[in-house]
């Protein structure tokens, strides 16, 4: 057996093992670093493909950038809030494992019973190291047959940039302030006591915007933490 | 079996494919979600490459170029939505994400 197919089966022997992992591991964290794991021996497949621009891409945005933001989300989000492998329901896993297998079967079949494509093309291996390897090759086709195409992908990556920061920025960044109209209580919310609702000496009832909604109801925490005073406190405040 | 041929990748790839697509649908987690569909456009990737070095041409690891660079933006964007998810529901667990549904 040549050496080629022995590190094929390696590779992909340690790249299925992976990718079972991410799925199947408890900890999100344990499933990057499958995944990482995954994507280098993807990267090793590429190479016996002959396609090493696309291995070292792979690489570099995968394992480089996509996964550190992955485990960058991961510590941002509460990890107590992480639900478990084992909260999915019985119907849903053994489904989910019904179609994958069903799945294999349809592509395996698509596989073994395929017509063979020819070798229509001209940059065989030979031709590829004329030219000054697959860098030189890849980009001669890039920027010439695939010019307008690339063009358009930096239009979507600035975009989706873009969009990224949008969607990321706290909701709170273009809200006006809400000015402080009464004295802070930490001790009852908005609305519970009725019995304020003139000033000490008589003066007018502070009105209260009537378009402003209530405190959203939240779930039940131990600290109360104070940022809009307002939420907090009342003066002649009307029930709600 | 003794040379290596293209049935071997594209094997290979609908492995890592099915894999991917199990646990899209069994996982809970929106982030893990998130991993099975870079496995998922990995894998396409494995058998983009394989057809073209099956037909002598670079078409193929254009596409998975391109490919890539969407995936890229894809990752942007949709960890961005996890991130503003997680911060207005407090869960990542896709399951209490129901505000279209009730």
């Amino acid at each position: 057996m040549p050496w080629g197919v022995i590190f094929f089966y390696l590779i992909a022997t340690v790249s299925i093992l992976s990718a079972i992992g991410v799925v199947a591991a408890r900890n999100p964290v344990h499933s990057s670093i499958f995944l990482v794991l995954c994507f280098l021996n993807v990267a090793g497949i590429f190479v016996m493909l002959g396609a090493e621009f696309l291995a070292v891409i792979q690489v570099i945005v995968y394992t480089g950038a996509i996964l550190v933001l992955v485990l960058f989300v991961l510590m941002l989000v509460n990890p107590d809030e992480l639900p478990s492998f084992t909260d999915a329901q019985p119907l849903q896993r053994y489904l989910g494992l019904l179609l994958g297998a069903v799945l294999l079967l349809e592509v395996g079949a698509a596989i073994i019973t395929r017509t063979a494509l020819e070798g229509v093309g001209e940059a065989t291996p030979e031709n590829v190291a004329a030219v000054g390897g697959n860098v030189h090759a890849v980009g001669r086709v890039l920027f010439s047959d695939y010019l307008l195409a690339f063009e358009v992908i930096s239009i979507v990556l600035t975009v989706g940039i873009l969009g990224a920061i949008v969607l990321a920025a706290p909701e709170r960044l273009g809200e006006k302030l809400a000015t402080r109209r009464g004295t802070i209580s930490l001790s009852h919310t908005r609305g519970t006591d009725a019995e304020l609702p003139v000033g000490p000496r008589g003066e007018t009832p502070i009105k209260t915007d009537p378009n402003r909604r209530p405190p959203r109801p939240e779930a039940p925490r131990r600290v109360i933490k104070v940022t809009d005073p307002d939420e907090r406190t009342t003066i002649g405040g009307t029930r709600r | 079996m003794a040379e290596l041929g293209i049935e071997h990748f594209l094997f290979l790839s609908a492995a890592l494919f099915v894999i991917g697509m199990t646990g899209l649908l069994t996982r809970r987690n929106l982030l893990v979600i998130f991993m099975c569909v870079e496995l998922i456009l990995t894998s396409v990737n494995i058998s983009l490459v394989a057809f073209g070095w099956e037909t002598n041409t670079l078409n193929g690891q254009i596409f998975a170029i391109f490919a890539i660079s969407i995936a890229a933006a894809e990752a942007a964007v949709g960890l961005g939505i996890i991130l503003a998810l997680s911060r207005r529901i407090r869960s990542v667990d896709v399951a209490d994400i129901r505000e279209l549904r009730d």
